[in-house]
Formats: C-alpha cells, structure tokens, sequence
C-alpha cells in the first residue's frame, strides 16, 4: 500500500479528465490551427476549455493564454513586464517566499541592472500590504506576490495588494498555482493584472498551463513564429492537455474543498496532541490553503522523516519539491525566522480529495514512532 | 442590421481560422431552439472559412452583409 502525501507537488490525474482528454490523443487528433474539420473541433474544445478557465476566475475567455505550466506563466510575464519597461522604469517588488520561478527570475535581472526589492514575511509567512505601499517607487514597474506559498500555503492579502498596486498606477502579478480551485480568486474584485495558472496541481495533467492578461495590456512574446493565442504564445496547440485542464477546473468543487480542509485540521490537531515540540509552518485556520500542512519536529532531521516514511511507502517532502535533491534548507522556512537547523527540519504534507482519514492516521503511527526513535538518539 | 433582430451577438474581428468557427460553433451549443446568432468576421479567410465550417455542422447561415471593406456580419439560425 502506497501513501501518496505530496499533493502540492503534483497530483494524480483525476479519471474524468483523462476520459476527456483521450479523443484528442485519438481520432481528433488534428491540429487545433488546421482549418479542416478535424481542427475545428480540436479548437473548439480548447474554446471550451478557456471559458471555463476564464470563468473560474472571474475573467473574460480572450485573456486567457495556454502554455506548458506554471513556471513558463511566471517567465512569461516577468520577462514582459521588465522588458517593455527598462527606458523608462527599473524597478519591481516581489516576496521573498515566491517560488523559484519568480524568484530566481528576479535573481536573473537584479544581476542584470534592474533594481528589485524582496519583501519579507512575518513568522506566519503573511506579506503586511503596507510593505508593498511603502516601497514602490515612480520607477516601479509591477508588483509579484503569490496567493498561496507551495510550501507553507499561506494566503496573501492579494485584494489588499491588488488594491494599492491599482492605486499606485503599478501592474499586479499573482502566481496563483496553488490557490487555483482552492480558495477564491476574481480577477476583477482582487485587481489581479497577471495571473499564473497550470494544471497538474488540481488533478489535471502536466506540461499545461495559462496566464490571465488583463484585457487592453500588452506584453511581448517569449517565443516568436506561429500565431496561436495571439502570437503571445505561438506552438501547436496541446490539444489533450488544454482539454485536461478545463475539465480539471470543471469538476473541482467545493465540498472537497470542506473535506480537505476538514482533514488537514484532524491532521494538525492530532499531531500537536501526540508529539511533544512541534511547530507549524504557516497560519493555523482559514488563511492556510486546504492541503497544506508544514511541521518541524524539534531536534529530528526533515530529511530523515521523509527517508523513514518513504520506506514504508508513504510519499512526502521536505522543502519544496523543484530542491528536494539539494541539501540546503529552504528558504522560505528561514524566511519564517527560523535558524538552519530548525529550518532542516521541515517537512510538507499534501492532502488530496482522495486521501482518507485512515491513511492519515497510519501517516501519524509512522511519525511518533519516527520522532520517537530519532529523539531517544540524543538522548 | 435590417429588420433581422438577433438573440446573440459574436464579435469575432481579429479572431483568426478556425478559432473563429470554433468559437461560434461554441457559442450556438448554448442558444436555444430559433434564436438568432449575429457573427462579426473579418474579410478574406475568415468569411471564406466560418460559413462553410457553421454550415458542416448543420447550422443555416439566414443572412450575410458585409458591413466595410473588412469586415461581415453573419446571421445564424439555431434549428
């Protein structure tokens, strides 16, 4: 029997949306640019597709752009914004827990001349939106905060945000990746101008994603030669993957949403009444995503809790997935204010709709037991 | 547009093939039974192509006017 806990990095596909995807792997197999019949009804349901997306968000259909995922989105729209700016404006605004793909993006252009300042969290991991008023400038050009960190899953004051950057004349980016289905997003309401989505962490599949645009705004493409979604993103459709995507979105619901959270409290609360010295990462309640638990056990290695579960077949993390295989401990625990050696000890559990209650409980045995022998070494 | 008064409007201008025939195609699963879809396409491949792909799939094209230089309307039957 195998646990499967790492939720927040990928998620099993869900049957329905493989059900839908197979015709466009098979007898609509034509190129959604063709205009045969064939083409026509590969582009049609990636029409589909795109209102659903654009729906979900409170978005309109024609300010959504399909790509191959979540870090492609936050390239994407970095890269743009600096690049039709630098002879007039040179500078940006990030947090300093975005994921790698905001972040080391920023790396990329501060080393390259552009003026950029990290915002930090406080010890729940949540961005005070005064930070962000204080510190933009004439020359700034957008502002980047994501919804939902992917490894502490704390839910920024994005309205908050959205509403100075509008008032600021600067343009908003949200990587909203991990709060996509899970928590509300509306475009309008929040004053997102940029937005990150993708598909694998909502039960669709891999290698597709989008980016909103806000209507009337223009960015330069990455990729030039071909015209597919308004020469923005030029390839050939991934006709399956777009499908996948929107039937993903589809059928996400929110009494998953009820029982997820509903699990990851039983989790949390269980946890602190079994085992001594524990901390969460991130906010306890309603500003925590779903699916997201982060613990530290005191005085036991993350990476020897991951090592011990993984032999028993139950699959977790420590730090975020894209740095499992490098030994350092992440940067957004220490963010939190948390030493390197605290900060070694974290570990992320990723619950899914189909995780139960009994695989939770067998997950919690492993870790006292785990913890147990772990502390009785220093002992 | 005349006396035809459509239920719908689509405007499709600068939308290229077949995303255009797409979207319309798109557009009339969602209308009922006799009401009419008025499509704004561009000239050139776009009036050449969403006609014959609407008509493939059994739509009636009850009306089509070209408005300037660039530019069609097309009236669409739902049925």
């Amino acid at each position: 029997m195998e646990i499967y806990l790492d939720n927040i990095a990928t998620t099993k596909i869900d049957s329905l949306v493989l059900k839908a995807m197979m015709p466009y792997f098979d007898n609509l197999y034509g190129n959604a640019s063709s205009i045969h019949k064939q083409g026509i009804k590969a582009s049609a349901a990636i029409e589909k597709a795109r209102a659903i997306i654009a729906n979900k968000i409170n978005a309109e259909p024609d300010e959504i752009y399909f790509n191959s995922g979540g870090t492609e989105g936050n390239n994407f729209v970095i890269s743009g914004l600096v690049k039709n700016h630098t002879k007039s404006k040179k500078h940006f605004i990030i947090s300093n827990i975005e994921h790698p793909s905001v972040f080391e993006v920023a790396k990329y252009y501060e080393a390259d001349g552009i003026d950029v300042t990290y915002i930090s969290v406080n010890k729940d991991g949540i961005i005070n939106p005064d930070d962000i008023k204080k510190a933009i400038k004439k020359e700034t050009i957008f502002v980047s905060v994501m919804h939902v960190n992917n490894e502490i899953g704390t839910i920024q004051p994005i309205y908050e945000i959205g509403k100075i950057c509008k008032e600021k004349g600067v343009f908003f980016h949200s990587d909203i990746c991990q709060s996509f289905t899970k928590t509300e997003i509306n475009v309008k309401k929040q004053n997102i101008d940029f937005a990150t989505l993708n598909s694998h962490k909502i039960h669709g599949p891999k290698g597709v994603g989008a980016i909103y645009i806000r209507k009337g705004i223009n960015i330069p493409p990455v990729f030039y030669g071909g015209g597919q979604e308004n020469s923005l993103r030029p390839g050939t459709y991934n006709t399956p993957g777009i499908v996948g995507f929107g039937k993903a979105v589809e059928i996400s619901n929110e009494n998953d949403i009820v029982n997820i959270s509903n699990l990851r409290d039983y989790f949390i609360e269980k946890i602190f009444n079994s085992i001594d010295d524990v901390l969460l990462n991130g906010i306890n309640g309603n500003n925590r995503v779903c699916n997201n638990i982060n613990l530290i056990f005191k005085n036991v290695e993350g990476k020897k809790i991951f090592t011990e579960l993984n032999k028993q077949n139950i699959f977790i993390s420590t730090g975020s997935a894209c740095s499992s295989t490098i030994l350092k401990p992440s940067r957004i625990i220490k963010a939190l204010g948390h030493v390197d050696k605290i900060a070694h000890g974290a570990i992320r559990i990723g619950i899914s709709k189909w995780t139960t209650k009994e695989e939770l409980d067998i997950v919690i045995e492993n870790l006292i037991e785990i913890v147990k022998k772990e502390r009785s070494k220093i002992n | 547009m005349d006396s035809l008064k459509a239920n719908e409007i689509l405007d499709l201008k600068g939308v290229p093939c077949p995303q255009n025939s797409a979207r319309t195609l798109l557009k009339l699963t969602g209308m009922d039974n006799g009401e009419i879809l008025e499509v704004i396409v561009d000239d050139g491949e776009p009036i050449e192509n969403v006609p014959s792909s609407l008509e493939d799939e059994g739509y009636k094209i009850i009306k089509r006017i070209q408005t300037s230089d660039s530019q069609w309307h097309l009236f669409v039957k739902v049925e």
